[in-house]
């Protein structure tokens, strides 16, 4: 989901979204002040963690409050408010130790909090967008679905400092989600002090985290996060200040940055070409995917020749190093590489089916002469659904060309490029015949990616149907949950039957291109969940 | 004129009111919802959110729920910043565009007024043939790739304003110009044109038969009687200056009305996009009205009465 | 001729002979007689601004529309990202910038040669993002931005004209009503009526034409209005009147060809506003979409990158300038033309 939220962001580049910059011109003469200068593609919609849903929210969310766990390099699950981790034998019952720590206002933060916060989110009447990561945990479903009360929910609070967190199922990846800002602890008197307004400006809004937001109302295009001193781990917390900065043009934040008034800033395809070999440029690969989705209720879908003749239409090289030009770098399947290991070995290695993101000019002309002939038609013409930012734009353009001129004149691409929302609109309800979808994994593991295309699932808009695929994915989360091994291996085979089968069309795993300046340094990224932690942050000039 | 003017208001009550009718039918008809993550929502979830965005009713009755809402100035709750009312939006922007809009006029409109007077008095010279020249191109220039241009060379090559963002005056410079340069080409053409008129007609003549002073005669009388025609033009550029505050806006990061303009309509948030569209409606409509009301005043042959022709 | 007048013969006082007499008519007009269109033309032909750009107009219009069979559908979906972004290089020209040079970062480099790109690989506009010749891409998108603006312009006259006559024909209650609908019409921003076409039509050129052929053809209503409310007390519409002409034969036979001079320099007007909206919709993101472009989509694309790639934005603002301009002052010639009374 995070991608579609970076393109409501309708920024230009929008995946990778926060970029960091760190304090320019000012320092020299106060060189004892740490300050960071920060470029947001978009605006902050929200500081409520129940509700957020973009990614500018979560990156602010990660590092103004905290969760149990924080998560370090390499999404490492490195210790936050719990002290101390007890796992029932069944994987059923997680007890937490929580150490001792106050919100921003002096409360005492205590198991509470969490209690009420969990509640919170999985209340149907709150909306969070969010809650369904909470599957899993005891009773949630229910509860989102009306059937139950929400203290029924799966959270106890045993005294101040001891939380008990029950599940209907062994979520593998728990200790992953507790990283992740919906899972995060809020003040119950402050959320009903403020009532409608909480998480609307700063001035309505209390953290546990490394920072404190200012000078944010609620629709500004710049405001400043300053060190949170009653954090509990505030010595190695080295930033005085950040200051977040909005520009949508690229072209605009990057001459800022020259004159250094950001010290990092994202960049368009063409800038990204440009920069390349700077010592100040780099790329940050994030954990999402573009793929086609044919609409397989109609017929001509329906045949695995077309589809593979289209997908090996497209030379993915070339759009990722020439067109895209930004670190995007070719899919090996959906799920991205760099997510998930076991046993050393990454997921996307293992699950490489390579006639399945191949591109075979010859073999594509092939298929699609006999694919056309078993559908009984001689020629086609197939709408291209995509986003409207520039990147999506750049990337229909050239995949229509190669598409036409690939397969001739027995077919003609028309492109429409559309609004995030409508292009969700349309492809829920079938409105397209072929789309460019993109992916982030909320979490790091397989299933975020490979839970979306079993039979039932909402966001399998072009209704791919494989029983196999199916029952590998229940496997995955019933009679292997348990066995590491195993269910690895179950999903392994799923994607693979899934791109083999060409029920998707992996295209390109995302990166964004940046210009860091290099006097900052620390700056924690993940691929996946909220992406950017500043917690060990600091400027080195 | 009491008369006249309590018809104008009515009138102007009955466009908002159909504006506001056929925007929101139309924001109706648009598909997408106010959710990023519908997939992911249970019914139980999704039914809860459209009650409480009003979204459950029958659209008729959203609608007079709308229109009377708006009566009392609540535009609603924009769906992308959860629970900011719209009218909180709008008045928390409101005033870079406004601040920006009545700086790029001044500066457009006064400009133009001395290079078009400039141009008509050396009419035919190749002064009055570099201020067509200038102000033609003014006019054919977008003005993104004017702010552009301002950005590059003005702020990074020759440092002499701000690049982006939004503080002080000398933030406000370049997007200014950027955005003013289109009503300054117009008036320096409008001034021009009317005043060659004026300066051939008999009366001038005797003024300078009479052996006036040149610059009294082009102030007392070439000038005044050329700038009341300009009040008519003051509608078009308030409308030339709300498009473009949505480019320029955007290019510089000023936190105006444009940019959010552009931004609701991108991520599908109708209160928004109804909010600020009824507020340019009604700036627009107010400013005829005004521009209307002071055309009759300072030009007596326009009588203001309540018949039409 | 001195002596004669004092050597005055009898036949002097003849009266004169009948093709003589018609020589020294006072009534007769000396210069030929020219229709008003012959008269104005004359006037235009004295005009040199109007004139070059006039025939800048024509030019582009047979270049960009001439171009049709050579850059078609297949032509413009091609691509060929090995020569993405490349500058300017005209075989024979050793100008830095057109000779496949450009500054990247503060040095003059031969981007052909860094790309190994072969000798004999020209472009005379250098190429875009995905190795389209921006000539190419200028030439179509030039040929879609006219066609947008002529076409919308045209409905604007259609709907313009007659509207506008009507309601001042009319006159009274009508008038007032419609009066009151172009002014309703005229305080919606058009580019809401743009966002609301392309999503009930499928986005692209149809859409942009008929959104602005909705929101623009208001002023064009309202001078005709004005124009032939004034018309209307003329005493030879009135003769037409008493004599029982039929209203639609009075609008067509009178009053058309009186608003006619008007209608041919509020078009040289529209067409230009209508190509500058166009820009303005690429930029907002809602213009013309792929494989077609248009100056606007050039415009913006060059706009992201013109710190790296000026010439990207220059040569389509130079082209669109051109045409600006020429639109203009074939305007300002044209009034001229046909109202001598501005003329100075």
């Amino acid at each position: 989901m995070k991608l579609k939220k970076f393109a409501t962001a309708g920024a230009v580049m929008a995946v990778s979204a926060l970029t960091l910059a760190a304090c320019g011109s000012k320092s020299s003469s106060n060189d004892s002040k740490q300050v960071l200068n920060w470029d947001e593609t978009a605006e902050l919609p929200s500081m409520d963690l129940s509700k957020a849903t973009d990614v500018v929210s979560f990156d602010q969310l990660n590092n103004t409050m905290e969760g149990l766990y924080r998560l370090g390099k390499d999404s490492k699950v490195e210790p936050g408010l719990a002290k101390k981790t007890h796992v029932s034998d069944d994987g059923l019952t997680y007890t937490f130790d929580l150490r001792k720590s106050n919100w921003s206002n002096g409360d005492k933060l205590t198991a509470k909090d969490f209690v009420y916060s969990w509640q919170r989110t999985v209340d149907p009447k709150t909306g969070s967008q969010y809650a369904y990561l909470f599957d899993g945990v005891k009773n949630a479903n229910d509860i989102m679905d009306g059937k139950k009360k929400t203290s029924e929910l799966g959270i106890k609070a045993d005294g101040d400092y001891k939380l008990t967190v029950t599940l209907d199922k062994k979520i593998p990846y728990f200790k992953l989600l507790m990283g992740f800002p919906v899972f995060f602890p809020q003040n119950e008197k402050v959320v009903k002090d403020a009532g409608s307004k909480y998480g609307t400006a700063s001035k309505y809004m209390v953290y546990n985290g490394p920072f404190k937001l200012t000078k944010w109302t609620g629709s500004n295009l710049s405001w400043t996060a300053t060190k949170n001193n009653k954090y509990w781990d505030k010595k190695n917390v080295k930033l005085d200040a950040i200051n977040f900065k909005v520009n949508k043009s690229n072209s605009t934040s990057y001459n800022l940055y020259k004159t250094d008034k950001l010290d990092g800033t994202p960049l368009s395809s063409e800038q990204a070409k440009q920069l390349k070999n700077d010592k100040e440029f780099l790329t940050r690969s994030a954990a999402s995917t573009f793929y086609f989705q044919y609409n397989q209720t109609q017929k001509r879908f329906q045949n695995k020749k077309i589809r593979q003749a289209l997908s090996m239409a497209i030379n993915r090289k070339q759009l990722t190093n020439k067109v895209l030009g930004d670190g995007s770098t070719v899919s090996k399947g959906l799920v991205s590489k760099g997510l998930a290991k076991n046993d050393g070995k990454d997921f996307a290695d293992q699950a490489y089916v390579k006639e399945g993101v191949e591109y075979n000019k010859a073999e594509a002309k092939k298929l699609w002469q006999e694919g056309l002939k078993e559908v009984g038609e001689t020629k086609m013409d197939i709408n291209l659904l995509s986003d409207d930012t520039d990147k999506a734009k750049d990337s229909t353009e050239f995949v229509q060309s190669q598409i036409e001129s690939t397969l001739g004149d027995s077919v003609n691409v028309h492109v429409q490029n559309v609004p995030f929302k409508t292009r969700l609109t349309r492809s829920e309800q079938g409105d397209f015949d072929l789309v460019i979808s993109a992916w982030g994994a909320d979490f790091a593991d397989p299933i975020s990616f490979l839970d979306l295309f079993t039979s039932d699932n909402s966001q399998n808009d072009g209704e791919w149907k494989n029983a196999d695929y199916d029952k590998l994915i229940q496997a995955s989360k019933t009679t292997d949950a348990g066995n590491t091994d195993k269910r690895w291996d179950d999903l392994v085979q799923a994607e693979k039957i899934l791109v083999q089968e060409q029920g998707i069309a992996p295209l390109y795993q995302q990166s964004t291109a940046w210009m860091v300046k290099s006097k900052v340094k620390g700056i924690i990224y993940n691929s996946s969940g909220a992406s950017y932690n500043f917690k060990n942050t600091y400027i080195k000039e | 004129m009491k008369k006249y003017l309590l018809k104008r208001v009515l009138y102007m009550a009955l466009t908002l009111f159909l504006v506001a009718t056929i925007t929101f039918f139309l924001m109706k008809l648009m598909p997408g919802t106010p959710y990023s993550n519908q997939e992911k929502m249970t019914p139980q979830q999704i039914k809860i959110m459209n009650q409480q965005y009003g979204l459950d009713k029958p659209i008729w009755l959203q609608y007079v729920i709308y229109i009377f809402g708006m009566l009392h100035g609540d535009l609603g709750t924009s769906f992308q910043f959860s629970n900011q009312p719209v009218s909180y939006l709008i008045s928390s922007r409101i005033g870079a565009s406004a601040q920006l809009g009545v700086q790029a006029m001044i500066f457009g409109v006064v400009l133009g007024i001395i290079v078009g007077s400039v141009a008509a008095i050396y009419r035919n010279t190749w002064v009055d043939t570099t201020a067509t020249v200038l102000s033609i191109i003014g006019k054919s220039v977008p003005n993104f790739v004017l702010a552009v241009l301002l950005q590059y060379y003005i702020s990074l090559k020759l440092g002499w304003f701000p690049i982006a963002d939004w503080g002080g005056f000398s933030y406000t410079v370049l997007p200014t110009i950027a955005l003013g340069v289109g009503p300054l080409a117009e008036t320096a053409r409008f001034i021009r044109t009317g005043m060659v008129d004026v300066l051939n007609s008999d009366y001038i003549e005797l003024a300078r038969a009479k052996g006036l002073n040149k610059f009294g005669i082009i102030y007392h009388h070439a000038l005044r009687n050329s700038l009341i025609p300009l009040v008519t033009l003051i509608g078009p550029y308030t409308v030339a200056l709300m498009t473009g505050s949505m480019v320029i806006e955007n290019i510089f990061s000023i936190p105006g009305i444009g940019e959010q303009y552009v931004k609701s309509i991108q991520t599908n948030d109708y209160p928004t996009i109804m909010g600020v569209t009824m507020l340019f409606c009604f700036g627009l409509v107010l400013i005829i009205l005004f521009t209307d009301i002071i055309y009759g005043i300072i030009d007596p042959r326009i009588r203001l009465t309540g018949n039409e022709d | 001729m001195a002596e004669e007048k004092y050597n005055l013969q009898p036949d002097s006082f003849e009266p004169l002979a009948q093709d003589q007499d018609q020589e020294l008519d006072s009534e007769k007009i000396a210069a030929p007689s020219l229709t008003f269109s012959q008269d104005a033309w004359r006037r235009l032909k004295k005009n040199k601004g109007a004139l070059i750009s006039l025939f800048i107009v024509l030019i582009m219009a047979i270049v960009s529309f001439g171009s049709t069979p050579f850059i078609n559908h297949s032509e413009l979906v091609k691509s060929n990202p090995e020569y993405a972004n490349l500058p300017a290089k005209i075989p024979g020209v050793n100008i830095n910038g057109l000779n496949g040079k450009m500054k990247v970062s503060g040095v003059w480099t031969d981007v052909y040669k860094e790309n190994g790109i072969k000798d004999n690989v020209h472009f005379m506009l250098g190429t875009d993002y995905l190795g389209h010749s921006l000539a190419q891409r200028i030439i179509y998108g030039t040929k879609i931005s006219l066609t947008v603006a002529i076409v919308a312009t045209l409905f604007d006259l259609l709907i313009g004209v007659t509207y506008g006559i009507v309601s001042g024909w009319k006159g009274g209650r009508t008038d007032n009503v419609m009066q009151r609908i172009i002014e309703i019409i005229s305080s919606i921003p058009n580019l809401i009526i743009v966002v609301l076409m392309l999503i009930i039509f499928k986005p692209g050129m149809t859409s942009i034409i008929l959104a602005l052929a909705i929101s623009e053809w208001t002023t064009m209503a309202r001078m005709i209005r004005a124009e032939t409310l004034s018309l209307k007390t003329e005493e030879y519409v009135l003769a037409a009147r008493t004599l029982g002409e039929s209203t639609t034969k009075i609008a067509w036979k009178h009053l058309v060809p009186n608003v006619s001079s008007i209608i041919i320099i509020q078009t040289m007007y529209t067409i230009p506003t209508a190509i500058f909206f166009e820009a303005f919709l690429s930029f907002i993101g809602i213009g013309i979409s792929a494989p077609q472009t248009s100056l606007g989509v050039l415009l913006n694309d060059g706009q992201k990158n013109f710190q790296f790639l000026p010439y990207q934005m220059w040569y389509p603002a130079i082209v669109l300038v051109i045409l600006m301009i020429a639109f203009n002052l074939l305007g300002d010639g044209l009034r001229d033309a046909f109202d001598p009374r501005t003329r100075r």
